[in-house]
């Protein structure tokens, strides 16, 4: 996953740049970490397992370990969302990219921001209750913005992952640390920023760098000690896989093999350096004990005249033993990728059709390819891919020197944006870029550490983009509605009981649509980009509705720090 | 400018002399000849360090001694000092204030054809809203013109060879839009 920015120059070009003087991200005083004392109880594993039920919290990044963004409680609804009007807004002190999932405990709010940030606030009244904040170590290494999208409660810990590469238990009523674990060495190239996966005392994370030449990996670590429980490589030492010629669709993607197996025997197995950042939250299948997550690009992005073979397990669908982190079953889109078109939206664990319409377990991906992907949960193995969701044209031609025009963009389709499902529709809901680009390659050496993209991918000034809102019937690969926005999209949506999505635009637009027709039946300005994914929850008998509008960096949308709040009459 | 060059050169024969400087504020004298007692740079081909990132003047400094950034000036500064002397010369450097060098700021036209530019391959995305920069990345608003069209231009030949990244960007870029964009920048 890379980062372009959005030709939103013309904004850019009215506000002009300070003069001189330095401009700081920080917008408030307050930079120190400020203890406090939140009244809320242990969160149980039970709690967790059960999140899915829980309408009164929102306990995990993507509600519940199947990761499904479906909020079980209806009070707002299709008939009186029209009277959703704000209940708190609450100021952060980090005017930079917000991409956090506010995450509650028993009227308890937590939500991160950019540079690790993480603030304890009442979710009935916005008002701050600890604000922990981050002493970044010196070097950080990073694409697509100093984002933090997260924490996850466990017990009475707060668990988060830093962009220098640091994994950290707080304590979940005052905000003090309670273990600090150095997980990789920025200096390589490594970060965090998703939100860890906290089960069964286990804190799974994975690790940014895909750009930088790293080896990524996921990880186990004790929820109470930090120490690492196990290691899985997303890069295996033999990543070379079946020199597949076509992707998961079955396009030629152009590979030339045969160079690919020249340089194989020059220069041996790439797998040390070949990148496979894991961006997003597995899902985690409680009753198999197995998890799920996509792994991201291969390094260098554009360039793979030094990295033959397929670069397992880049571009993947992985599935895992929960316990032992043992490889259990994997699937891969795009093989040898040189597009950046790589995995990154986290899986979904639902119940789908097979191909003989017999309901299986199964596993649901959204693409930059702009299609939905729907896996049979016992293999990995690809039962259906939806309808595109979005243009895509001259695939898959190579990247040249001058550049070669491709849709789409190297964005996508669905970029980091969690989608939702409704299993009882059999949607799920996305939300997507249309950024057409040109892809250019140059060949360079490992640089030890630094971005390794391989070439460039170039936004088109001269072209429209675009974005789009889509429901897609995983039973059936076919797109039910889809909503077109002004701009690509990024961020994340929620689906809920009361029939509707909830989602936000880079221009500040956060809006609700009837989630069995995409008609939109409420909006909202917050003045800010609303690239994050909301959430829902209940408190005193009232359902809330909450999203970070902040902006965002990777499209260079406009800047904010709000943690908005919305609810009844 | 030959004399001002003179003067950083001559400045540089101090290193020896500040070879066991133990004090951090005796490590940064050797720095003032050229990069500025004031943070003003000597020559307009010099970067400003006053401000800048922590984490960035790391990585300068450890590539100079590594020899994968060239400078037949600071290579032999840089190879004085260990990783611990360069986090803390770092630090010291990115704690001061950035210095004004009163450069105009780019008629709108051209920062129109910068900011297209940088939009279209995502330069803000590292360098951050309004090019303030963070960690290892620079701070480019305010860097000083001649410096900053000699180390782009330096990108795109690889002759700056420790960021490839940035020199395939800089080759995917036209030497037109590069040119509006150091204007762009300087004035910021």
């Amino acid at each position: 996953m890379y980062v372009k920015g959005l030709a939103a120059f013309a904004a850019a070009v009215g506000v002009g740049l300070l003069s001189g003087a330095a401009i700081a991200q920080e917008v408030k005083q307050e930079k120190q970490s400020v203890l406090g004392n939140a009244n809320v109880p242990p969160v149980t594993q039970e709690q967790l397992n059960a999140a899915d039920k829980n309408a009164k919290d929102f306990l995990l990044t993507n509600g519940n370990y199947a990761q499904t963004r479906f909020y079980p409680g209806k009070q707002i609804s299709r008939d009186n969302v029209k009277n959703l009007h704000v209940a708190w807004i609450f100021q952060t002190d980090v005017k930079e990219s917000l991409e956090t999932s506010p995450i509650v405990v028993d009227g308890v709010m937590y939500v991160t921001t950019s540079f690790s940030h993480v603030y304890a606030l009442d979710a009935k009244t916005g008002q701050q209750l600890w604000h922990y904040a981050h002493k970044m170590g010196p070097i950080t290494v990073y694409c697509c913005g100093p984002n933090n999208r997260g924490v996850q409660v466990l017990g009475d810990r707060v668990y988060l992952a830093t962009l220098d590469s640091k994994l950290m238990a707080l304590n979940a009523k005052t905000g003090e640390v309670v273990w600090t674990t150095n997980i990789a060495d920025p200096e390589l190239g490594y970060s965090e920023t998703m939100a860890p996966t906290v089960v069964k005392d286990k804190v799974l994370i994975g690790t940014n760098g895909g750009e930088y030449g790293i080896r990524g990996f996921v990880r186990a670590y004790d929820a109470k000690t930090g120490k690492q429980l196990w290691n899985f490589n997303t890069i295996p030492e033999n990543s070379v896989g079946v020199w597949a010629t076509k992707d998961a669709t079955g396009r030629d993607m152009h590979r030339n093999i045969q160079a690919e197996k020249d340089m194989l025997a020059k220069i041996g197995d790439p797998y040390a350096k070949l990148g496979g950042g894991v961006w997003q939250n597995p899902s985690v299948d409680l009753a198999t004990n197995r998890i799920y997550f996509v792994v991201g690009n291969p390094s260098p992005d554009l360039d793979g005249s030094n990295r033959p073979g397929d670069n397992l397990y880049t571009n993947s669908l992985v599935s895992l033993d929960l316990d032992t982190g043992k490889y259990v079953c994997h699937f891969q889109y795009i093989a040898h990728d040189v597009w950046d078109l790589d995995a990154v939206s986290p899986t979904v664990l639902v119940n789908v059709k097979d191909k003989d319409g017999k309901a299986i377990p199964g596993v649901i991906h959204a693409g930059k390819t702009g299609h939905i992907y729907v896996h049979d949960r016992k293999d990995c193995s690809l039962i259906r891919f939806s309808e595109a969701m979005v243009p895509q044209e001259n695939m898959w031609v190579l990247p040249t020197k001058e550049g070669a025009r491709m849709l789409p963009g190297a964005n996508g389709g669905v970029e980091w944006s969690p989608i939702a499902t409704d299993p009882g529709q059999e949607l799920a809901y996305a939300i997507n870029l249309h950024q057409p680009m040109t892809y250019h390659v140059e060949s360079s050496a490992y640089p030890n550490g630094k971005l390794w993209l391989g070439g460039a991918f170039k936004v088109i000034p001269s072209e429209k983009q675009s974005g789009n809102i889509t429901a897609v019937n995983y039973n059936t690969g076919k797109i039910k509605w889809q909503v077109k926005t002004p701009e690509p999209m990024i961020g994340g949506i929620l689906a809920t009981a009361g029939g509707l999505v909830f989602t936000g635009e880079g221009n500040g637009k956060f809006a609700a649509y009837n989630s069995s027709s995409g008609k939109e039946l409420w909006s909202f300005r917050a003045g800010a980009g609303v690239n994050a994914p909301p959430s829902s929850y209940m408190i005193g008998g009232k359902q809330y509705v909450v999203v970070g509008a902040g902006g965002n960096t990777q499209l260079d949308y406009k800047r904010g720090n709000n943690i908005i709040a919305f609810t009844l009459d | 400018m030959f004399g001002k060059l003179m003067m950083c050169g001559a400045a540089l024969l101090l290193i020896a002399a500040h070879a066991r400087a133990e004090t951090i504020e005796e490590k940064v004298q050797v720095c003032t000849g050229c990069h500025g007692e004031n943070g003003k740079p000597v020559d307009k081909t010099i970067p400003t360090i006053w401000g800048q990132q922590a984490g960035y003047l790391y990585i300068q400094l450890r590539d100079f001694k590594r020899g994968d950034r060239k400078s037949d000036i600071m290579q032999p500064i840089a190879t004085q000092f260990e990783r611990d002397d360069m986090l803390a010369i770092a630090e010291y450097f990115s704690q001061k204030p950035w210095p004004n060098l009163g450069q105009p700021s780019a008629p709108k036209d051209v920062a129109a054809k910068a900011l297209s530019a940088s939009a279209s391959v995502g330069c803000p995305a590292c360098h951050l809203d309004r090019f303030q920069g963070d960690g290892t990345v620079p701070r480019l608003a305010g860097m000083g013109r001649d410096y900053l069209a000699k180390t782009i231009a330096d990108f795109r030949t690889r002759a700056r060879g420790n960021n490839p990244g940035m020199s395939d960007l800089m080759i995917a870029t036209s030497p037109d839009d590069l040119a509006a964009l150091v204007d762009y920048l300087a004035g910021s």
